[in-house]
């Protein structure tokens, strides 16, 4: 099976020291739903920040759709969907709005994106409250719009950000229920992060756990827990979490405005 | 609402001077008889002004609501986001200085060269709203906080409207002041502006201060796009 992301020694050190992805290398295989776990802090922003082309390495690159992120970021992100943890939909605008603006950042033509922005409508069954400014949706049909917005350029490889952070237990199913509709009708590939640990069990074909900006292991669900058994009769995911990334509670070293954006999203999410 | 306090202006400091300035030694410096009819040109680079300086600040919004980097990961320059936000910014400023021109024909403002004249007011208008938005949005690329940035750019519209030509002649003003006055990028827009409203198409003086205008909304602009670049980089 061919590699759609190649992570070559991914490194990223910021400004102040703080050496947030150390060395980091890993491949995700085209079609497959890759699981990107670890506490706070653990550098998983980081390095999806550096696979999407938002920052640069500090050295290091990644081969994403067999484009090299360091060289050419502009072709890979035609090939990549992002939907970050934040929410990121325009309020003052209707649904239909933010995906015609979506479309616009992709250069997709007119005619194209009222085609494809009825295909994403109807995915994430927003199609009837499409005409509706986003303001007046609640937690979940934002984060449904929002992973529309994500989809509208057809990506190969899409990146859920904490796709169910914040939401209720019924939405957070119809959301598993799209990531495995596009996996399986779409192929593309979905490389996701969640702090729910079910969510990525039932999920993912492969989980990698990154702390303090290392990944500590990677495999399938199964054998993750299986390594553990002998620890650990009957281990869940929960236990190979902690068995790798320890029980201690993280001081969190998250910026001051990331801490404002997860704030505002968990709020933004309970209206 | 970015058109409400320069409206108050307007309207409150209008009529309040007219009284004072209807004589022919006022006149003759305000180059009209109509303290209004001077008036207005200023009230519509004030809009600009309000409007063009906050216009940056929407760019920390972006940045903290994660819009911003949606943004960064599609496929589009990096350029185009400071310079769509100017764009906006002055298609907006153009708007509100329409407002402005229209209150001030219901309050008998004259615009001695007609329709012609009020189109490149207009224009002139939103050129400076961009210098105020590129101001802004160079601040804004490094101040990370909306308070701070909205406390720099308050401080900013005030001196810079007292320190110009919008509210009084530089014929009026002690020296030191006429100085500064002459050198304030906003006085050049009014100064254009006036003179195309008052005195007529006069384009020896015109043309210069139409060419340091957009000079500098010229520099400001690749400035405001490289200290993005540099921030997002």
């Amino acid at each position: 099976m061919n590699n759609i992301i190649e992570a070559r020694g991914l490194t990223k050190l910021y400004k102040g020291g703080v050496l947030a992805v150390d060395n980091v290398s890993f491949s995700v295989r085209e079609g497959e739903i890759f699981g990107f776990l670890g506490p706070n802090g653990a550098g998983k922003s980081t390095t999806i920040a550096m696979l999407t082309t938002l920052i640069s390495p500090t050295s290091g690159t990644a081969i994403v759709s067999g484009i090299d992120i360091t060289k050419q970021a502009y072709q890979a992100r035609l090939t990549i969907g992002y939907v970050s943890q934040d929410l990121a939909v325009e309020d003052a605008l209707t649904g239909y709005e933010n995906l015609r603006l979506q479309a616009g950042f992709y250069h997709i033509s007119k005619k194209e994106a009222a085609i494809r922005i009825d295909e994403v409508l109807t995915m994430v069954d927003l199609k009837s409250r499409a005409k509706d400014k986003a303001e007046t949706y609640s937690g979940g049909m934002r984060k449904r719009l929002d992973i529309a917005c994500g989809l509208i350029h057809r990506p190969r490889l899409l990146f859920l950000d904490e796709p169910t952070l914040g939401l209720d237990i019924q939405t957070r199913r119809e959301i598993w229920k799209y990531v495995n509709h596009l996996r399986e009708e779409i192929k593309m590939t979905i490389f996701l992060t969640t702090h729910y640990m079910d969510e990525a069990d039932s999920l993912c074909d492969r989980i990698a756990i990154i702390d303090r900006g290392v990944i500590k292991t990677l495999d399938t669900p199964a054998n993750l827990k299986t390594a553990l058994s002998a620890e650990i009769p009957g281990a869940t995911l929960d236990d190979v979490f902690l068995h790798h990334t320890g029980h201690g509670m993280r001081e969190d070293s998250v910026d001051k405005e990331s801490a404002f954006r997860s704030r505002n999203q968990m709020r933004r999410a309970r209206g | 609402m970015i058109v409400i306090q320069p409206l108050v202006w307007l309207v409150l400091m209008g009529y309040s001077m007219a009284g004072l300035t209807s004589n022919p030694e006022a006149a003759k410096m305000l180059g009209t008889g109509n303290y209004l009819d001077f008036m207005a040109p200023g009230v519509m680079i004030m809009t600009a002004l309000f409007g063009g300086v906050f216009g940056g600040t929407t760019i920390v919004w972006d940045r903290r609501t994660g819009f911003l980097n949606k943004m960064l990961a599609a496929p589009i320059h990096r350029a185009a986001i400071p310079l769509g936000k100017l764009f906006s910014i002055g298609f907006q400023t153009i708007l509100q200085a329409l407002i402005i021109v229209i209150i001030s024909l219901f309050l008998g403002v004259h615009f001695v060269t007609g329709f012609p004249g009020v189109l490149v007011m207009l224009i002139l208008s939103g050129i400076f709203g961009m210098f105020m938005g590129g101001i802004s949005l160079s601040l804004a690329s490094r101040i990370k906080s909306m308070e701070t940035l909205m406390a720099i750019t308050n401080f900013l519209t005030m001196p810079l409207m007292f320190t110009s030509n919008a509210m009084f002649p530089t014929s009026a003003m002690p020296h030191w002041l006429k100085a500064i006055a002459q050198a304030n990028p906003l006085s050049y827009a009014v100064h254009a502006m006036r003179t195309i409203s008052t005195q007529g198409w006069i384009w020896s003086e015109i043309w210069p201060a139409v060419t340091a205008l957009v000079v500098i909304t010229g520099l400001m602009t690749a400035l405001a796009i490289k200290l993005f670049a540099r921030t997002v980089s």
